[in-house]
């Protein structure tokens, strides 16, 4: 394959994690244009535990996506009694004062001969532990789809799980979730704070792929975008998400060759889309079909 | 004076003029969220089409500036009806995120719209030379801000004759109370729809002139940016109550005035945020109206 069609492959992986965020969120009846800011949080965290203080990449990922979960739950502790707009208002605000602030933040330590870490609006250069560990790009996009598919496995999981049932509840009515006796705060915090943890394993991912990060990586564009990846791909299940981001990259790179009016054609693709599916490809009347048709299958051979 | 209670009595000023044009945008956001209960990501876009038609016009005729002015209107009420008729009229019975969405794709189309004009990244605008700069005290008044803040003024003045003394205002206030009473009365909720959006793109447009008048040159990221400023100015003043968007533009143009002149430039969007994300914090309970 070449570079290009590696490159295209590692954008739609990556930003797979970050639509996922998004659609956890959206699940649970929260629209957030501000997953790009736990992004570049788990991106800088993980840049500076390889790059800074050697930590091999793993346990560096590790750190981002620890460090993503954490502002993820201070922020969703702000936002505890925060609904709808507003909730949606203040996920932009968090991602953009954070965008604001590594603009200020330098933190430049001597690694060797130059001088390595965030240096502000000049960003954060030399990420470098995934190939001076010895990685191939081909190897390092399999791991990113590996880890892709282990993600999308627990989060099927999980929503099926008790706590995904009380997601779904929260997210249709949030009186009644509360009446049956969910803890709304707790589910609500660990919900919000798993999926930063999301973002920021997509932001350490793409940290080490590009080795370089930049306070511009939190533009609200990502936000908005990983949102409409989820609605595009279908809220029926966590894979159409994947699918989203697929389409859409893949859709717009494809149609490079319209240059300047490559929005314009894309853009009313995206509109008449909707109208015509409104929740998304695999939304949940197909899955529900898909399902019924894979039991009947089933039931034929056994018969 | 003493010099710094100037400056903040400068600020202060600046703010209220600047102010004025965010309450402007925080309206036109208003009337159309009040109505329809979905976010138009698409409305600075709209304001941005009928800035770059109104600047493509005063290049070509520079002495016509009332028709530079009826052109960006005119511009802003044709996109802000396509952003009706594709995001909201289409998707009416589809979950108001859906629409939210729609509107971002129409932004993306109108934002790479205007960077196809054969103009160049910056556009000029027309300003108002003539007016005189007034000093009250060791207050400067800059014609600029002066001619921003006595526009705003004048319009929003008019849009609240038009919204609370007139029949069609009633209507259009029953609607963004209940749609389905308002239906039960014998309204046309489509039609009011389409009013909504008319009447937000001309307040829309108005500010946008207003503000151009002041900056004198707009970039393709205006759209964005006033779209995040209305959304903020509706926010603060409690997501859909008219009187509100007025108290919410003049706060939010004092505090960034205020960082501005405190502590310089980078300081006025981050003073923005952190206000937008304290209002978001302390919010309570559902948005008026909103349904759950």
């Amino acid at each position: 394959m070449s570079d290009y069609t590696l490159s295209l492959l590692v954008r739609i992986g990556i930003e797979s994690f970050v639509a996922l965020s998004a659609y956890v969120l959206l699940l649970m009846g929260r629209i957030s244009f501000g997953q790009q800011g736990f992004f570049v949080i788990g991106g800088y965290a993980a840049g500076m535990a390889t790059a800074l203080f050697g930590a091999p990449l793993p346990l560096g990922l590790a750190v981002g996506v620890a460090a993503a979960a954490v502002a993820g739950c201070i922020f969703a502790t702000c936002m505890r009694r925060a609904r709808g707009l507003y909730f949606a208002a203040g996920s932009l605000a968090f991602a953009e004062l954070i965008r604001v602030a590594l603009l200020a933040f330098h933190y430049r330590v001597p690694v060797g001969r130059d001088l390595v870490g965030p240096a502000g609006a000049d960003g954060f250069r030399g990420i470098r532990a995934l190939f001076t560990g010895g990685a191939s790009v081909g190897g390092y996009v399999i791991g990113i789809y590996v880890t892709l598919g282990l993600t999308l496995l627990l989060i099927t999981l999980a929503l099926r799980s008790r706590w995904g049932e009380a997601l779904r509840m929260i997210g249709e009515d949030e009186i009644a979730a509360a009446t049956t006796g969910i803890p709304l705060t707790h589910v609500k915090t660990a919900v919000v704070t798993v999926a930063s943890g999301l973002a920021g394993l997509g932001g350490g991912l793409f940290a080490h792929f590009a080795t370089y990060l930049e306070p511009g990586h939190a533009d609200v564009m990502l936000g908005v975008h990983s949102l409409a990846y989820g609605l595009i791909g279908g809220l029926g299940t966590p894979l159409g998400s994947v699918l989203g981001a697929a389409l859409d990259i893949g859709g717009l790179e494809s149609f490079r060759f319209l240059s300047g009016f490559r929005m314009i054609i894309f853009g009313g693709l995206v509109v008449l889309f909707l109208i015509v599916r409104p929740r998304g490809l695999l939304d949940e009347v197909t899955i529900q079909r898909l399902r019924a048709a894979v039991r009947r299958r089933r039931r034929e051979s056994r018969a | 004076m003493a010099p710094l209670l100037q400056i903040q009595l400068q600020a202060v000023v600046d703010g209220l003029m600047l102010g004025a044009t965010y309450s402007l945008l925080g309206l036109g956001f208003t009337l159309i969220f009040g109505v329809f209960r979905r976010l138009n990501l698409a409305f600075g876009p709209t304001i941005l089409v009928g800035i770059y038609a109104g600047s493509l016009w005063y290049r070509a005729q520079p002495g016509s500036l009332l028709l530079v002015v009826a052109i960006t209107l005119l511009g802003t009420l044709l996109a802000g009806i396509y952003v009706e008729r594709c995001s909201f009229r289409a998707l009416a019975r589809q979950a108001p995120v859906v629409s939210m969405i729609s509107t971002f794709a129409v932004s993306m189309q109108l934002q790479e719209l205007v960077t196809l004009l054969p103009v160049g990244r910056t556009m000029p605008y027309p300003a108002p030379a003539w007016l005189p700069g007034v000093e009250v005290g060791d207050v400067m008044l800059r014609p600029d801000g002066l001619f921003m803040w006595a526009g705003a003024t004048l319009l929003m003045a008019a849009l609240f004759l038009l919204l609370y003394r007139t029949r069609l205002g009633t209507t259009l206030r029953a609607v963004a109370d209940s749609p389905e009473a308002a239906t039960l009365m014998g309204v046309d909720v489509a039609r009011i729809g389409v009013i909504a959006f008319v009447l937000a793109s001309l307040v829309g447009g108005a500010a946008g002139i207003l503000i151009m008048s002041s900056q004198q040159q707009v970039t393709p990221y205006f759209g964005l940016w006033a779209t995040v400023k209305g959304l903020t100015v509706m926010l603060l003043g409690g997501a859909g109550s008219l009187s509100g968007a007025v108290a919410g533009g003049i706060v939010l143009g004092v505090v960034e005035s205020e960082a501005l002149w405190s502590f310089g430039g980078q300081w006025r969007d981050l003073a923005a945020y952190a206000l937008l994300f304290a209002a978001a914090a302390a919010s309570r309970g559902r948005v008026t109206g909103e349904p759950e």
